[in-house]
């Protein structure tokens, strides 16, 4: 079973509001939801909207086909219209003209009986979400009456009931963040990376995380970055977040970290480049940069998680690594995992607990410098040290290697012995997995399934495990949201294997499952 | 990152400066300031100091103190770290002309509207001397150098007017080779709570023989009122060779400091303790 519905309208009416209340109405009876955001950057008007996908089982994205629309203005409907089933419906807005400012609560009672749902579960997450506000409760109530029901969603028996929590990748990044004893988060507003920014923001004065954590807006990316490593120098476990751009603008510090060795951990969200590019639409676009980025050669960490569990179990690794190393790392993350809502039922590993053991000032002199360095950390320029402390820098790389292979670089989804592999990363990772069920049930029966996925979440150090999985297959593909391949190259960088099948996507939006099951087959 | 342990405020480190570079005047200054304030009960491991790039900035490996050698430019953000991970160290910051008005301006104006507890210290030398002498943001009108063997042509600058403007609760000058003095206002400076602004007007032998003129013109000021710090300030343009160049304190006021309005920081301060420690 599964639907999809598009909640449409202008900046500033209220569609986020329209799916929070279905989704966490539909999780509470046993279904799954995955919720994707389509957003202008524009603040009032415009035309926004989210798509909301509804399953009996795990899902984590849309289909192009709709089931229903439910259409704040008129423009949803002309827009959207032509992506809607036959026997689609649609709730418009014009349905609820007499109710004035509730008509997206309105609408959200609607669907609530048009998917069949008794009105007891409506009238609690109202209740739950705005108190004992009357208009908003008689909005729900009207909606919910002027509508017939179509389908029959009745609550599910399954075990999953009340685990299921909604979460955005953003919100995972925090909570990995948090759970790793975060002190000091800097950035500079930049989508999509400016959600973990308000949302560690708002649980910064909140005392139960225990790590007297500071939300702090600097002036610019690189006194973002630049601080940071000041704030780190001093014992503090510090973020700093950004998109592109902001990157790029942080690199030299990035380098500065590579020679000074101060732990850093930096979360990089990205969207359509180059330049401002699409500021809030989607694409895997920076994973070369976050390879790169910045002069000289030194080492550093990146992974890129692809859901929000994983955010949260992948900013603690990146926590963990960066100080054990003093090193960079870099958690990869775009628009789409980073602000799509995700219905989640698997709980996290087990928190990597550290403390900072290095001295700091106020301990004794310690001294931390740019320039290459004597083992007091005064300037050098003499060949013999600085090829030694390159050296050094090369081996702290090994170490990296070897100490990672005790966290999951890659996963493997499907039947270990399918002869075809698909090959992706980041937000694709649950896309894919939706496709192949749709194909043959390859995930959810690994026995039966022609397909197995191999999600790559260390992108440095990478897993020596790729090259063994792709000879084993006999049809590789690769599956990225990017116009080269990123992956793809890094994959024959490191193990001289060109991937020679690649679906790619750069259009701004996700892939949707069903078109990305038809690319899929189409590969002969 | 690297450790040492004897308490000497000097280092061993051969020193690379030009014989007779008014920077071995401010190392003087700054190393008697520091011997003297430690003296008094401030603790040599809580200062901390970040150093730009540029010859001044050499004076990194010239201190027995804590610190991080930055980047060019990038010497504010870095102090600004330093006192949100831990508002219990005394930041110092040392930077070029060059290093503070053109690299990191943005940061100048930014560190003294925020008003952490920061000392910040710009040897000002009228030009990049470590690449070989080009003009900066306080060269004067008609500077020559290789880069623009014309001339320079554009007014320079007056950091004095702007960090004013930009709300720094402690603004002064000093000439280095008066040693007294300037190790007096380092002092001062230091003592200050809140970012504090010192500039040093000094020669460079090699690509800007300007102050040498401009000794005569300065005279000693001490003042903490506003509007009086405004004419001050406009008594030197950095670009004349006439009239009359206060040094000394031109401003100060008492205003609430960075780590004073954040509550977690605060925190920091009535513990003592720095992040690593605090439980
Ligand atoms: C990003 C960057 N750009 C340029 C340089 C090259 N550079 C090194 S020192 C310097 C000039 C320093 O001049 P100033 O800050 O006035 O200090 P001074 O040498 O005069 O003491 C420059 C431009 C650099 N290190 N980093
Ligand atoms: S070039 Fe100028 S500033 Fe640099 S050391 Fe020589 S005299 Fe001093």
């Amino acid at each position: 079973m599964r639907l999809n519905i598009l909640i449409g309208g202008k900046a500033g009416q209220g569609i986020n509001k329209v799916s929070q209340i279905v989704s966490r109405v539909l999780n509470k009876i046993g279904y799954y939801t995955f919720n994707y955001r389509d957003y202008q950057s524009l603040i009032r008007g415009g035309h926004n909207f989210n798509v909301l996908s509804i399953s009996d089982k795990k899902i984590g994205s849309i289909e192009s086909k709709l089931d229903g629309i439910i259409a704040l203005d008129d423009k949803t409907i002309e827009l959207h219209k032509n992506e809607l089933k036959k026997e689609g419906f649609i709730i418009k807005c014009g349905d609820f003209c007499t109710i004035g400012k509730n008509v997206n609560i309105a609408q959200a009672g609607g669907l609530i009986k048009i998917l069949g749902i008794q009105k007891e579960n409506l009238i609690e997450e109202i209740k739950k979400e705005f108190g004992d506000n009357k208009e908003a409760i008689a909005a729900a109530e009207d909606g919910y009456k002027t509508k017939n029901s179509k389908f029959n969603l009745e609550r599910l028996k399954n075990k999953i009931v009340n685990k299921i929590a909604i979460m955005s990748g953003s919100q995972g990044i925090s909570k990995g963040a948090i759970d790793s004893g975060i002190n000091l988060y800097l950035a500079y507003p930049m989508t999509p990376a400016t959600a973990v920014m308000h949302e560690l923001a708002s649980k910064q004065f909140d005392n139960s995380s225990g790590t007297n954590l500071i939300v702090f807006e600097a002036e610019n990316e690189i006194s973002v970055a630049n601080a940071g490593l000041g704030a780190s120098f001093t014992g503090a476990k510090v973020m700093i977040g950004t998109a592109g751009g902001g990157f790029d603008l942080m690199t030299e510090a990035l380098s500065f970290q590579g020679m000074a060795e101060i732990p850093l951990v930096v979360y990089l969200a990205s969207r359509p480049g180059p330049g401002t590019g699409i500021p809030t639409y989607s694409l895997q676009d920076d994973l070369d940069v976050a390879l790169r980025g910045g002069h000289g050669e030194f080492p550093r960490i990146v992974i890129a998680p692809g859901d929000p569990i994983e955010c949260i179990e992948k900013t603690n690794e990146a926590f963990y690594l960066s100080e054990k190393f003093n090193a960079l790392s870099i958690i990869l993350s775009d628009k789409h995992l980073a602000e799509s809502e995700f219905s989640t039922d698997r709980k996290p590993n087990k928190i990597i607990d550290f403390k900072i053991t290095r001295k700091v000032p106020g301990e004794g002199i310690v001294k931390a410098s740019s320039y290459e360095h004597d083992k007091f950390g005064n300037t050098t320029e003499n060949s013999a040290i600085a090829k030694k402390n390159a050296d050094e820098r090369l081996k702290k790389y090994d170490e990296i290697k070897k100490d990672v292979k005790k966290f999951e670089m890659i996963k493997i989804y499907g039947n270990k012995n399918a002869k075809n592999l698909i090959i992706g990363w980041g937000s694709t990772k649950t896309v894919i997995l939706d496709a192949l069920d749709a194909i043959d049930g390859s995930i959810e029966n690994p026995l039966k399934g022609k397909y197995k996925f191999l999600q790559v979440l260390y992108m440095k150090p990478i897993s020596d495990e790729i090259k063994k999985e792709i000879e084993k297959a006999s049809k590789v593909i690769l599956v990225e949201n990017n116009v080269t391949g990123q992956l793809g190259r890094l994959i024959r960088e490191k193990t001289g294997i060109a991937i020679k099948n690649k679906i790619l996507k750069y259009d701004g939006k996700p892939f949707t499952s069903d078109e990305l099951k038809e690319e899929i087959l189409k590969v002969k | 990152m690297t450790t040492q342990n004897k308490i000497e405020i000097g280092t061993k480190e051969e020193i690379t400066w030009c014989p007779g570079c008014p920077n071995f005047l401010v190392l003087a200054a700054w190393k008697n300031a520091l011997a003297k304030l430690i003296k008094e009960g401030y603790k040599q491991e809580d200062f901390v100091m970040c150093t730009g790039i540029g010859c001044h900035p050499k004076i990194y490996d010239y201190l027995n103190i804590s610190g991080v050698y930055g980047l060019h430019g990038r010497v504010l953000p870095v102090c600004l770290g330093m006192k949100l991970g831990n508002p219990n160290l005394k930041a110092l910051g040392f930077s070029g002309d060059g290093d503070a008005y053109a690299e990191g301006m943005e940061h100048f104006i930014h560190a003294a509207r925020y008003n952490a507890d920061i000392t910040y210290f710009v040897a000002d030398n009228q030009n990049f001397a470590l690449t070989t002498g080009q003009p900066t943001p306080t060269s004067p009108q008609g500077f020559k150098s290789k880069a623009e063997p014309a001339g320079e042509y554009n007014m320079p600058l007056n950091p004095v007017k702007l960090a004013l403007a930009a709300g720094a609760s402690f603004i002064a000058r000093i000439n280095p080779k008066d040693l007294v003095h300037s190790q007096e206002i380092i002092e001062k400076a230091i003592k200050h709570k809140g970012f504090a602004f010192v500039e040093s007007v000094q020669d460079c032998l090699i690509f800007n023989m300007n102050s040498k003129d401009l000794v005569p013109l300065m005279y000693k000021v001490d003042n903490k009122d506003k509007k009086k710090a405004q004419e001050l300030a406009d008594e030197w343009d950095y670009d004349k060779k006439d009239g009359k160049i206060p040094i000394g304190i031109i401003y100060q006021e008492e205003k609430p400091i960075l780590e004073e309005k954040w509550p977690q920081l605060k925190k920091l301060r009535e513990s003592g303790k720095g992040r690593k420690s605090i439980k």
